[in-house]
């Protein structure tokens, strides 16, 4: 057994280098690096916060000189919507409360912080610590997160099945039928492989973008999460490329699966849009999972692990009909 | 070794392809299965290969029911020919063998780059890509994959196909080699030739059932009118005619000057096969 897998792991090597699919992995880890290096991060290097203050009957004497006073709860609202990372102060009644833009109210708390700082400037007033990581770093990891998700999802998912599509033509799935090894094992190789380039490759864009130091607290959580969606992924493209006849219908199931499984998810996490059934969405799930590995929160709920595990395993159950009835089928 | 007793198989509720099979297949027989398309030869391959399951019926192959003989044992016993020469068309002839052969446990295997120059496979193209191959150099790889693990029992669906005079005649030889050895050849056809000059026994399949199962020779001689043509010269003209065999059991019985030809009337397999199935074999 254990030789007849190496046959095909080394088989599947060869296959997936003679389809280019490193190449591919690697160009896009280049490219995903030179945007984060040169893009991403002077792109989102903005300035610090504005903060709008309503204090009708100057309340907050000690505020900061970097809080943009307003005469009116109307004008603030007007700043913050032309502003949406502004802070607004009510302190109409005396007691200061925070307004953001409509929709943002959850996504992170130290803006808010920051804020009411401002107010009791030269005090001994101490923001809430909210996490350890710099501006730059929490950037860092949260455009990593996202295109290591992205690449799982669309990249890994299409690596896959444009292999098995060229098995598939060249009809050599068949003889595997008549071959002395077990099915499972054909099954198991590619998504084994698949598995470990995906690793490989969040180790890589990790060190590239978050940097080797201090790595060790999150990355293991991180290739946690990152092997639960390379398998989902790699058995859901394996089905697809056995249940579809050619390439042709697969690029349009891929669209469609790659749209749903990545649309809702940042829409959520990274957009004022927020959908109330996205928490039991398993891709979002996912998503957060690795998103709160990357930030040193990683899940620890055995039930995640459970659901993840009672999916990985019914896929493979999916993909091993499939893969059977492919075999059956006319040349 | 193969044993076949009233197999049904249906691809769903109203397409059913065999109803009720029954043959057997004896040790070291070469058995050919010949029907035009859609008659059910490949499903009954596909069966007996262990491909398919959900079949009605027995079907036993090494004198075990092949439901329960799927191990790794009975598939390292089997040697399977496709119709199309299936490859890995970016590897090479070579590499193609050693990883298929990688499989089969180690004594068991004939040595590739031997069977590649029995099956006159050219050399130059032992370590170029498949992908760069003529039809007739894949179907010598396929040929050599199926052989290299030296099976006991051998599927060959259409072995001649893309081959040249010359191909075709040394495929045959090789079979009739694997024959001699001891191989069981189950062989699934077209080719009316093939199955003349090869088979033991031939049955023909139609719509699923068998039509007629026995030696290409009994087939002949049953269905033939045992007419006899003589091609003559008679006062210097050229003349024919046709006899029954027994009008020639004492002498010529016509008077001729000089004997040209005396050719027998048989029918052909594709004949018999119109016959009994009233449908030709390429349809």
């Amino acid at each position: 057994m254990k030789k007849s897998l190496y046959t095909l792991f080394k088989k599947d090597c060869r296959m997936m280098a003679s389809g280019k699919f490193f190449f591919v992995a690697l160009g896009s880890l280049l490219i995903y690096t030179l945007f984060i290096h040169f893009g991403y991060l002077k792109f989102m290097d903005m300035d610090i916060y504005n903060v709008y203050l309503y204090d009708p009957a100057g309340t907050q004497a000690q505020a900061s000189l970097l809080v943009h006073p307003t005469a009116s709860l109307e004008e603030m609202d007007a700043m913050l919507e032309k502003d949406a990372n502004g802070v607004g102060i009510d302190a109409g009644d005396g007691r200061p409360d925070v307004v953001l833009y409509a929709g943002s109210e959850k996504v992170d708390r130290h803006r808010a912080d920051y804020a009411l700082s401002l107010l009791y400037s030269g005090s001994s007033y101490t923001p809430e610590t909210v996490g350890g990581n710099t501006p730059e770093m929490k950037k860092r990891k949260e455009i990593t997160c996202e295109l290591l998700f992205i690449e799982i999802v669309a990249v890994g998912f299409l690596g896959i099945a444009s292999v098995l599509f060229k098995e598939k033509q060249m009809g050599v799935i068949r003889i595997h039928a008549v071959m002395p090894l077990h099915r499972s094992l054909f099954i198991f190789s590619k998504v084994f492989l698949f598995l470990l380039t995906d690793l490989v490759f969040a180790v890589l864009l990790t060190v590239l973008n978050v940097g080797a130091a201090g790595m060790g607290s999150f990355l293991p959580a991180v290739l946690v999460q990152t092997a639960i969606l390379s398998l989902a992924m790699a058995l859901t493209g394996f089905g697809c490329a056995m249940v579809l006849r050619d390439f042709k219908q697969f690029s349009l199931a891929y669209l469609v699966i790659a749209f749903f499984a990545t649309a809702p998810v940042f829409l959520t996490a990274n957009t004022p849009v927020k959908m109330a059934w996205a928490r039991y969405y398993p891709f979002y799930q996912v998503y957060m999972g690795l998103k709160n590995a990357f930030f040193g929160t990683a899940v620890t709920s055995p039930v995640y692990f459970v659901r993840a595990a009672c999916v990985i395993i019914l896929l493979f159950g999916i993909v091993f009909a499939a893969f059977s009835r492919e075999m059956g089928r006319e040349g | 070794m193969i044993g076949v007793k009233d197999l049904t198989f249906s691809y769903g509720k109203d397409k059913q392809a065999l109803h009720g099979l029954s043959f057997s297949v004896e040790d070291g027989e070469i058995f050919g299965f010949l029907g035009p398309n859609g008659s059910g030869k490949s499903t009954t391959q596909k069966i007996l290969t262990g491909i398919l399951d959900g079949y009605g019926g027995m079907v036993s192959l090494f004198g075990k029911e092949v439901k329960e003989a799927r191990t790794r044992d009975f598939f390292q016993k089997i040697g399977v020919l496709f119709e199309f020469p299936y490859l890995y068309a970016n590897l090479s002839a070579l590499d193609n063998l050693r990883y298929f052969s990688s499989f089969y446990p180690r004594e068991q295997l004939r040595d590739a780059e031997e069977l590649l120059d029995e099956l006159e496979f050219k050399r130059d193209f032992l370590r170029k890509p498949v992908s760069s191959y003529s039809k007739g150099m894949r179907q010598r790889v396929s040929m050599a994959r199926a052989l290299i693990s030296n099976p006991k029992l051998l599927f060959l669906d259409e072995p001649t196909s893309g081959l040249d005079p010359a191909g075709a005649v040394l495929f045959r030889r090789i079979i009739e080699n694997e024959r001699k050895k001891g191989t069981t050849v189950f062989l699934t056809t077209h080719n009316m030739q093939d199955a003349d000059l090869l088979c033991d026994r031939v049955a023909f399949m139609a719509g699923g059932n068998i039509a007629a199962l026995d030696t290409p020779g009994n087939l002949k001689a049953q269905n033939s009118g045992r007419r006899i043509v003589i091609e003559y010269l008679d006062q210097g003209r050229r003349k024919e005619k046709t006899v029954t065999a027994s009008k020639l059991k004492q002498s010529i019985p016509f008077a001729c000057d000089e004997l040209i030809s005396i050719h027998s009337q048989e029918p052909t397999l594709e004949d018999i096969f119109i016959q009994y199935t009233g449908r030709g074999l390429s349809s």
